[in-house]
């Protein structure tokens, strides 16, 4: 890593930036034009938040706050876990754990700084792990590897079963940073019997762990609270949901962004209620005037995002989208699976959580069925073609949202999808979808340049007859 | 030797045609954590299943996608070109995400080239750490393996017969682990890749055709004088690794290879399965408990020991830390292993290459000679 990249500290550094981000945008309307003539870099970006007001703001500073509850952790007596986008944050934030979700943490600076997290990424090849491995996590693991963040004090994945690259870089971590680690292992089944006992028990030895590392006992009083906010929360996204089955859709695209990122860095946290009431409001509004989430209010084509979004600097995807008049109909990362989703009324994919409060008996069960339906966690744990996977899964919101077509947008440190994407979208253009891969990474441009990944995905709409 | 040569490079070798004869069946699995002894003790020959002797990967390509390693692929290509056609199933276990995927690609190959579709097809799960829970989950899966393999080849698999098959396959260990000492002299009796090949001949042989002639190698070299010359002592370790090229190439460039630390080595095939415990107990302890992939998260230190000691064993003087593209797993473990071994004065050098022989051979080479230069 180069010397002058050690000077600055990378949480800091972030905690900077959405700082700044954060009272640009709380300024007046002349003072934030004015101060985008001195963000050439990142001035799309500020504009895409800038441009929805409310949502926006709200939503940097969830960002804001979550980056500094990682920074002035210790300093409150907080214990840091670092852990995954696929592990739902409630069972930390109810034992008063700071998570560190590397994934969040490697796109923030991916598409607000201009050099990106590349030197974090290579630093991570510098002291041994593969230059293969999933980029979702190495832009801000390269960090936490160097020592330029406030120190973690253990580890928490859920991959085990899931994915390979991402639960490696954890463990690897947990050996390279010598910390205590911890994982949840999913079977390849989801639904039956065996399968959800493993996964009880498997979540009670995670508490067991959290309260070795803590030295306190899970709070039931605490626990309720998250649950409670939780399914609060799950209730606005399920009729964010049923509104973007509209056509046209009136949900901006970066709102899809907005929902997973606040759950993946806020669940159960007030703040994140607050994001999805305002978001409800934007698209409520947009649907009473039957207009599209989309700048230009015309919407000309609808894609559903079958895995992940891309990342690229200066978030030019979602502009993309919005300039080309394509509307985002969600992704892996964005259905989460509480019992009154809209999307469960399909039957093939049928197999929503319920929480339940009465006990702590019953909290941990719910806490382990919410995290058994993280993304990933649910629909790529077995064979793709299997019930409650991921092709019942993409066709099944293919099918709710009317989608023209499907987009896969991964990494190529994804061995899961890769190993199988090719025939999941023959599956899916022999159910009438046309299906686009990606072959750019979502974190990492040197593989391709946006302009390269915007080209093609142009041409895919093109050439389909899709704009 | 020959029909263990033979054997080492060819999954479809005498053995096998011998074993076909006589009306038995043959099934294929990919992973090492997949126990041999449920197949053999219903009277079926368990095979693990290689990519050898294939040309390309262009239908492999089709399936799966470019950042894949090629080992399931040349395994996925070996069958779509009819080198495989003398199997009766298949299982395919989720050693690793690019070896799980296998099951989806060959099923999908299976519309394309007919010939794929073969009658008994098994997937098989299994746990990823190390908890009581896992145990069960493990046992509930090799039960599972039991009964599918019962129903559909029409066999009773019991607990006696799982024991016999546990003694039969010691038997082989045990010869595997004579003639893995002849390594331990310097210079060694036996080369490293004649030894090799014995380890991988008895993955792809009936147990009783393989005693045959592993005892007849291991007469054969302990009896005569050692022709191999004194050169530095190397051990090759990481990704799954099945031919014998890399160990050629090192030993043409003036070392001497005492060891490997791979799946298809000693260090899966030389340790014995409990004949003591109940039968399923003793298969999970060993496939389970003992698996030294790193595919078993948090078991970095286990891995770690073990390593340490079998350098120790056989004396080596440096290690090869080598992975297949795309093999994360071992590729980030090389990674932390090399750190640890250089601490404890062991030169290490890491290597990345594709699945195959043949495949590299001048870069390996090259890099090959300047680490024996550094350790010389």
């Amino acid at each position: 890593m180069r010397p002058e990249i050690r000077e600055y500290n990378f949480d800091w550094m972030l905690h900077k930036s959405m700082h700044i981000a954060f009272d640009s945008l709380k300024g007046s309307k002349n003072e934030y034009r004015r101060m985008l003539n001195y963000m050439p870099y990142f001035k799309g970006l500020m504009d895409l938040l800038g441009k929805y007001d409310e949502p926006g703001i709200l939503f940097v500073e969830l960002v804001k706050d979550a980056v500094d509850d990682i920074v002035f952790a210790h300093d409150q007596g907080k214990k840091i876990c670092m852990t995954t986008f696929c592990l739902s944050p409630i069972v930390l934030l109810a034992m008063d754990v700071v998570p560190v979700v590397m994934e969040p943490l490697t796109v923030l600076p991916t598409i607000l700084w201009k050099r990106g997290t590349y030197d974090f990424m290579n630093h991570c090849f510098e002291v041994g792990l593969s230059e293969t491995s999933c980029s979702s996590q190495r832009g801000a693991l390269g960090a936490y590897l160097a020592g330029l963040c406030e120190p973690i004090d253990f580890i928490v994945f859920d991959s085990g079963g899931v994915c390979d690259t991402n639960a490696n870089v954890f463990s690897f971590s947990a050996s390279y940073l010598n910390k205590p680690m911890f994982q949840l292992d999913y079977p390849a089944s989801f639904l039956d019997k065996k399968t959800k006992e493993y996964q009880r028990k498997d979540f009670r030895d995670l508490i067991t762990f959290l309260e070795s590392q803590t030295g306190k006992k899970l709070n039931l009083d605490q626990l309720r609270i998250g649950l409670e906010e939780t399914h609060k929360q799950d209730l606005i996204i399920s009729q964010i949901d049923e509104l973007q089955m509209l056509k046209p859709n009136p949900l901006p695209p970066i709102f899809n962004l907005f929902m997973y990122a606040g759950r993946f860095l806020a669940t159960s946290k007030p703040g994140y209620t607050k994001l999805l009431q305002s978001m409800l409001q934007t698209a409520q509004n947009n649907a009473d005037q039957e207009k599209s989430g989309l700048q230009s209010g015309k919407e000309k084509c609808r894609a559903l995002f079958c895995y992940i979004d891309h990342y690229s600097s200066d978030a030019r995807m979602w502009n993309f989208l919005d300039d080309h008049g394509i509307s985002h109909l969600g992704s892996i990362l964005s259905r989460f699976f509480p019992e009154h989703s809209p999307y469960l009324q399909d039957d093939e994919i049928n197999s929503g959580y319920h929480i339940k409060l009465n006990t702590l008996d019953d909290m941990i069960d719910s806490l382990s069925e919410i995290n058994a339906r993280s993304p990933m966690v649910k629909s790529i744990r077995g064979p793709y073609d299997s019930p409650y996977m991921w092709l019942a899964d993409a066709l099944a919101f293919a099918r709710l949202y009317q989608a023209d077509c499907i987009v896969y947008s991964g990494t190529p440190g994804c061995r899961n999808t890769w190993g199988m994407v090719k025939p999941f979208a023959r599956d899916t253009e022999k159910h009438g979808f046309p299906t686009h891969i990606m072959y750019s990474d979502a974190f990492d441009e040197r593989v391709e340049s946006f302009e390269t990944t915007s080209l093609r995905l142009a041409e895919f709409f093109r050439v389909r007859q899709l704009i | 030797m020959d029909l263990i040569k033979q054997a080492a490079f060819d999954l479809h070798n005498e053995s096998i045609t011998t074993w076909k004869e006589n009306d038995h069946q043959v099934v294929g699995y990919t992973c090492s954590q997949v126990p041999v002894e449920l197949f053999y003790a219903g009277g079926i020959l368990p095979v693990r299943l290689r990519g050898v002797g294939i040309q390309g990967l262009d239908i492999a390509d089709a399936y799966y996608g470019p950042f894949i390693c090629s080992f399931p692929k040349a395994i996925l290509q070996s069958m779509a070109e009819k080198k495989l056609t003398h199997l009766d199933g298949a299982v395919i276990a989720d050693g690793c995400d690019s070896m799980r995927r296998l099951d989806e690609c060959w099923r999908k190959a299976s519309n394309d080239y007919p010939h794929m579709n073969i009658p008994f097809f098994h997937y098989m799960n299994i746990p990823r750490k190390v908890s009581d829970h896992a145990k069960e989950w493990y046992i509930y899966e090799i039960q599972k393996l039991q009964s599918v393999l019962e129903s559909h080849f029409q066999v009773s698999i019991t607990m006696e017969g799982i024991q016999k098959a546990t003694q039969t396959y010691n038997k082989s260990r045990k010869l595997i682990g004579k003639i893995e000492s002849l390594r331990k002299s310097n210079p060694p009796k036996i080369s490293g890749s004649e030894a090799f090949s014995v380890s991988l001949a008895a993955e792809s042989m009936s147990p009783k055709a393989f005693q045959k002639q592993a005892s007849a190698v291991y007469d054969r070299i302990s009896t005569q004088p050692s022709e191999i010359q004194d050169g530095p002592r190397m051990m090759i370790s990481g990704s799954a690794y099945d031919d014998i090229h890399l160990i050629q190439t090192i030993e043409a460039a003036g070392a001497n290879v005492v060891g490997e630390n791979v799946c298809f080595g000693p260090s899966h095939r030389a340790n014995l399965v409990s004949e003591e415990l109940p039968p399923m107990e003793a298969l999970m302890a060993h496939y389970l408990l003992e698996c030294p992939c790193p595919r078993m998260f948090g078991r970095f230190d286990y891995r770690l020991a073990l390593l340490k000691e079998r350098i120790q064993n056989v004396q080596a003087n440096g290690v090869v830390l080598q992975n297949i593209r795309f093999c994360d797993l071992h590729a980030s473990e090389n990674g932390l292993m090399e750190r640890e071994l250089e601490k404890d004065g062991i030169p290490c050098i890491r290597l990345e290459r594709e699945y195959g022989s043949q495949t590299d051979t001048g870069r390996l080479r090259m890099r090959i000679d300047a680490f024996l230069e550094r350790i010389s």
